[in-house]
């Protein structure tokens, strides 16, 4: 799509002069599809592919692209078993239809793993009508029809077709199920690594993501939510506001009624905001600068829990105004309680008071906030019949149902189009402002973009919650382990998976957790909890190593091989076998015993989580000073890798993030209020700050395919906190490292 | 009115001059592939070239602008071809891609000034751009790979 | 204070070497002067300087008030509003507690920045409005590589000599160095933007004070 679509030009001075503009959305799917598909119309096979009677091939993309390659991965499933030219298909985000597409959700490192079998299923049964329907027309057995690349052949009768001169035949098909699938050894797509199929519309800043999306009359409305967690809007004067240029509106906005059940992603930090609404982003920024605003302690508020995600209940919200010190006095305390116990095996308190050495450790980890490049924003138009919405959302089933209960629409009136997000985390799983952009635009009867400033997006909340954890590990006269405590808590989850390593490796072991209410808000954050715990726990065996006098894999790969044998317990979540491997793999690729390398300050950690094994060997030198990470080694264990260099992309990501955050990421707060509101003090990792080299290595075997964008970012904390350790010559237990540093005053 | 050229074209638009070259980008124009990011020039998103500098839309006042020359990441090469793009393709360097456009605005300054660009000058050209996904290591091979095609195609 | 602008052509480096050559003449006669003409005692608690054409201090009363004025001075030259810009490597300072500038701007030789890093891509002609904006100005950048400046980690005496050292301020006449109390990135640091701290004193009692210490003999306090 060309921008002379969008620009209006008029023959004024000189010729080339543009006066108006007027925008005919580039992501309305018909003017999309005239152009893709100059040569016909799209037949469509099944719910994932399309084909014109010219052969142009498309293929619909289920999950909602936030950077974790979906765009590209997916559709690689089904181009496997369909037999088409990569090169040559297109590639479109699909429409929300659970029905046809699937459960259509980003999140929980599920991609992969969800659509695995039904994709390849998917190509599969298409290609198999195409074989039906070229066989009934030449009148030959099926079995005798082949593919080729978007080709259909009958070798004996020399008769060969596209698929899509067959398309509208085989469209009539019954379509087939339970199709033969290709064996792991005959993959000619999956496994081999393919460009991001959007990669020359990210190069070329073609109009990719929500924030991008505008239409004629569209107009722009951001809000101002209260100053911090526990307050409310009071009252507020617009006068000077609605004076300003092109300002159409302010106005308070409910978005739940009161007794609104929510489900698990309806969270959102403020039920009432003041909204402006005006022509241009940078007006409504201005205009908001005038309002005039009150706000009060909101006390305690109680909200309605359920929405079809457990049962219904009223949870009390607290009303107090938090503070990061009183909270981290609160957690002291509530370490030192009896809490819940979320697993035991043998008998913990005896082993401990038989102990010759307990060694015990508590960690810290800050709220921490996504911070998406992209702000959160919606696109919506809703009338009294119908809705539609575009933008950046990771899970649009979760949030359609929500919709229509709030506007009260059926959902079949209800169109959500998901654009290229731009950077998800967890975040956009929760689709509040979403909601919020339909409330506004049924309010203002136009069309309208809600956009988030990064200071609005930063303080509203849904952050990666408050965690502490105690460990305490036994040892005998022989410096053998003979118990293992872990009691955790959070504001407001604690971080837990009793379940998981070491646990099931530990004759005497003891899993809790405590939790402290909050206002403040809470979600998903690339391994929330998991990214916690790993650099906690994996701090804690490095120390128990040293205290063993074991080297640190070795220790590991020790207590694995007794899982693994001899397990302890029952519902052990993990796999011995693959969590081994992958230390043995970063031991070797790492050249861990290797003398050559004795002059980094070397930190290793690994863990399992979202399906999916992760290590790291983190190599940290001195620089101006400063720790600096120069290279890291990881290997990976997810089965199947479906896009090997973007895989590798992912994983590389995932360190320099885990990296970033475990030096710099943290929020603190003041009278519920957020005291870090920009990236001038909420530090993100910068190129300089990036190590030189991360060599990734993936575990090579058949097992189905699990997910990438999770697991390999929790053991980075760790692995970093190790090396830091050595770097320093002082383990650190509070995140995030970097502010108990000397920083260096010039450079 | 203001008088603008951007990416080669004349434009007059009828905005506030205070207003950030951003927003007129973005919002009277549609060039959408100029992001927001901070407003603070914390994060680069928003970098275009202006009289060939890599300045941060976000923060410059459109009034700066009237009468001289802007390109954006539409604009920097005509069939967006340009040494840093291909590069950035064949070393498949976007994940969620959002913060790229000024990523490249960034290194085709870079590269301009500097044929040859060690690592450290790489750093020093490229620490005011924020990548979220942390693509940072390709985006560095991706400017060195894009300085031996430049050398090679005679450009150096 | 912040650095005067660095020269932005050949022509004008040129008459700045011009300058300089005319006044080194002046200094040599000064120094002459100076050493038969001093006294003892304040040459014993201070040490007069040979700025360019700085009249030495001619009375013991003269040197005091010179090295009380420099006390002044320096308070305001260590301020982060003139300190964050004269920092002692390659990379300038920001906010109150001048830490290094987050992503990390180099000096680069003129003093304004490297390839994409240029100071004036963010730092606009004036002060962007809001907290934690870029502050502004027309001439906006660091001393150039060839005279930096550095006040960082100078104590009051390295600083006042530094200050009038033609080797090191750029071949400045008395002249030049009295008018530098008004240079537009000097008087920046009184129009800082929104949420920064002034200098802590007045624009006017800081030039008083600057005045008074060249006129009085450029006198650095003892180290």
């Amino acid at each position: 799509m060309t921008r002379r679509s969008f620009l209006k030009s008029s023959a004024l001075a000189g010729g080339g002069l543009m006066l108006s503009f007027t925008w005919l959305s580039a992501f309305t799917p018909a003017g999309r599809e005239k152009e893709m598909a100059p040569g016909g119309q799209w037949v469509e096979i099944n719910g994932y592919v399309k084909i014109t009677p010219d052969n142009v091939i498309k293929i619909l993309n289920p999950n909602p692209e936030f950077g974790q390659n979906v765009m590209t991965s997916l559709p690689m499933m089904i181009a496997e078993e369909l037999d088409v030219d990569w090169q040559k298909i297109v590639v479109e985000m699909g429409p929300h239809d659970n029905a046809k597409l699937g459960p259509q959700f980003t999140g929980g490192s599920n991609s992969m793993r969800m659509y695995w079998k039904p994709l390849r299923e998917a190509g599969a049964a298409v290609r198999q009508m195409l074989r039906t329907a070229a066989a009934q027309a030449w009148a030959v057995p099926v079995e005798e029809v082949t593919t080729k690349a978007g080709m259909l052949h009958h070798a004996k009768s020399r008769k060969s077709a596209t698929y899509g001169s067959f398309a509208s035949q085989a469209a009539s098909l019954p379509v087939p199920k339970g199709m033969k699938l290709k064996a792991p050894k005959d993959f000619t797509v999956v496994s081999r690594s393919k460009k991001n199929v959007e990669g020359q519309k990210i190069v070329s800043g073609k109009p990719l993501f929500g924030i991008d999306y505008q239409q004629p009359g569209m107009l722009i409305a951001m809000a101002e939510h209260p100053p911090g967690f526990g307050m409310k809007l009071k009252s507020f004067d617009a006068t000077e506001a609605l004076k300003m240029p092109g300002i159409k509106d302010v106005f308070r906005q409910q978005l739940y009624a009161e007794g609104f059940e929510q489900g698990g992603f309806d969270t959102r930090s403020f039920n009432e905001l003041l909204v402006v609404v005006g022509n241009t982003t940078w007006q409504v920024m201005q205009a908001r600068k005038k309002l005039k605003v009150q706000w009060e302690p909101a006390g305690d508020t109680k909200d309605t829990m359920g929405g079809g995600r457990g049962p219904k209940r009223e949870v009390v919200v607290p009303g107090e105004l938090e503070s990061t010190d009183a909270q981290l006095r609160n957690m002291k305390d509530y370490a030192a309680k009896p809490a819940q116990q979320l697993r035991r095996d043998g008998d913990p308190e005896t082993a401990f008071k038989n102990a010759a050495t307990v060694i015990e450790r508590t960690c810290h980890g800050p709220f921490l906030a996504h911070n998406c490049m992209e702000p959160m924003n919606f696109f919506a138009h809703v009338t009294d019949e119908k809705a539609l919405l575009v933008g950046p959302l990771q899970a649009p089933g979760w949030t359609e149902p929500t919709l229509a209960k709030v506007l009260n629409l059926p959902a079949d009136k209800i169109e959500i189009q998901m654009t290229r997000m731009g950077g998800g985390f967890g975040r956009r799983a929760y689709g509040h402002y979403l909601t919020e952009a339909a409330l506004i635009s049924r309010k203002v009867k136009a069309p309208v973009k809600l956009v988030y400033t990064r200071e609005d997006d930063m303080t509203y909340g849904i952050y990666r919650p408050m965690y502490t954890a105690t460990y305490r590990a036994a040892l005998d006269a022989n410096k053998d382990l003979i118990a293992f405590h872990v009691k955790g808590g959070g504001i407001p989850e604690h971080p837990i998976h009793a379940n998981r390593f070491p646990a099931g490796a530990v004759d005497n072991y003891l899993a809790e957790g405590w939790e402290i209410p909050s206002n403040i808000t809470i979600g998903a954050f690339r391994a929330p909890r998991s990214n916690f715990n790993a650099a906690a726990e994996q701090s804690f065996l490095d120390e128990l190593a040293e205290a063993m006098g074991k080297d640190p894999i070795e220790l590991r790969l020790e207590l694995l091989k007794r899982a693994k044998e001899n397990p302890v317990g029952k519902n052990n979540d993990y796999d011995a076998d693959r969590y081994a491997g992958i230390l043995k793999l970063v031991r070797d690729k790492s050249g861990w015993n290797q003398p050559e390398n004795k002059k980094y300050s070397r930190g290793v950690a690994a863990y399992f989580c979202h399906n999916s094994y992760a290590a790291h060997v983190v190599d940290m030198v001195m620089r101006d000073g400063q720790p600096y990470v120069e290279r890291v080694f990881s290997a990976i264990d997810c089965g199947i890798v479906i896009n090997p260099d973007a895989a590798t992309n992912m994983v590389q990501g995932a360190v320099v993030d885990g990296i970033g955050n475990a030096f710099y990421g943290g929020l603190t707060l003041k009278n519920g209020a957020v005291e870090q509101t920009n990236f001038y003090n909420y530090r993100l990792i910068r190129m300089h700050e990036a190590p030189q080299k991360i060599d990734v290595h993936f575990v090579q075997n058949d097992i189905d395919p699990t997910g990438l964008g999770e697991p390999p970012f929790p053991p980075v904390f760790g692995a970093v906190a190790n090396a830091l350790y050595k770097a320093a010559g002082k383990r650190f237990y509070q995140q995030p490292f970097g502010p108990q540093l000397n920083t260096p005053t010039a450079l | 009115m203001l008088n603008l050229t951007i990416n080669k074209k004349a434009y007059q638009v009828d905005v506030d001059p205070e207003t950030p070259l951003l927003w007129v980008l973005r919002d009277t124009l549609g060039l959408v592939g100029t992001k927001y990011g901070c407003g603070v020039a914390q994060c680069g998103a928003c970098t275009v070239h202006l009289n060939g500098e890599a300045v941060r839309s976000c923060v410059t006042k459109v009034s700066r602008a009237v009468g001289q020359k802007v390109v954006t990441i539409e604009g920097l090469a005509e069939k967006a071809d340009h040494p840093v793009q291909k590069a950035w393709l064949e070393l498949d360097v976007a994940q969620c891609g959002y913060c790229q456009s000024g990523q490249i605005m960034s290194a085709a300054v870079l590269l301009r000034e500097n044929k040859n660009p060690t690592d450290a000058d790489i750093d020093a050209a490229m620490a005011g751009n924020i990548c979220r996904c942390g693509t940072y290591l390709r985006i560095r091979e991706a400017i060195r790979l894009a300085a031996t095609s430049q050398r090679k195609a005679g450009n150096g | 204070m912040k650095s005067h602008p660095a020269p932005n052509t050949r022509t004008s480096s040129l008459l700045k070497i011009g300058t300089g050559l005319s006044f080194l003449i002046f200094i040599t006669t000064a120094v002459t002067t100076v050493s038969s003409g001093e006294n003892a005692t304040a040459a014993d608690r201070e040490t007069p300087l040979r700025a360019g054409g700085a009249r030495p201090a001619r009375t013991a009363q003269d040197s005091t008030e010179s090295a009380q004025a420099f006390s002044k001075v320096y308070k305001v030259l260590m301020s982060p509003r003139c300190l964050n810009c004269h920092p002692s490597g390659n990379v300038p300072l920001q906010g109150d507690d001048s830490h290094l500038h987050t992503m990390l701007p180099q000096r680069g030789v003129d003093g304004k920045g490297v390839y994409a890093m240029k100071c004036g891509n963010c730092h606009q002609a004036t002060n962007t409005p809001g907290r934690h904006t870029p502050p502004g100005n027309p001439e906006w950048h660091l001393p150039p590589a060839n005279m930096k400046m550095v006040f960082q980690g100078r104590t009051p005496n390295q600083l006042a000599k530094q200050l009038v050292d033609p080797k090191q301020n750029g071949r400045k006449s008395m002249k030049e160095l009295l008018a530098h109390a008004d240079d537009t990135l000097v008087l920046a640091g009184w129009h800082p933007g929104e949420g920064r701290t002034l200098p802590p004193m007045s624009h006017a009692e800081f030039k008083k004070a600057w005045t008074t210490w060249l006129e009085k003999g450029a006198v650095a306090p003892k180290p």
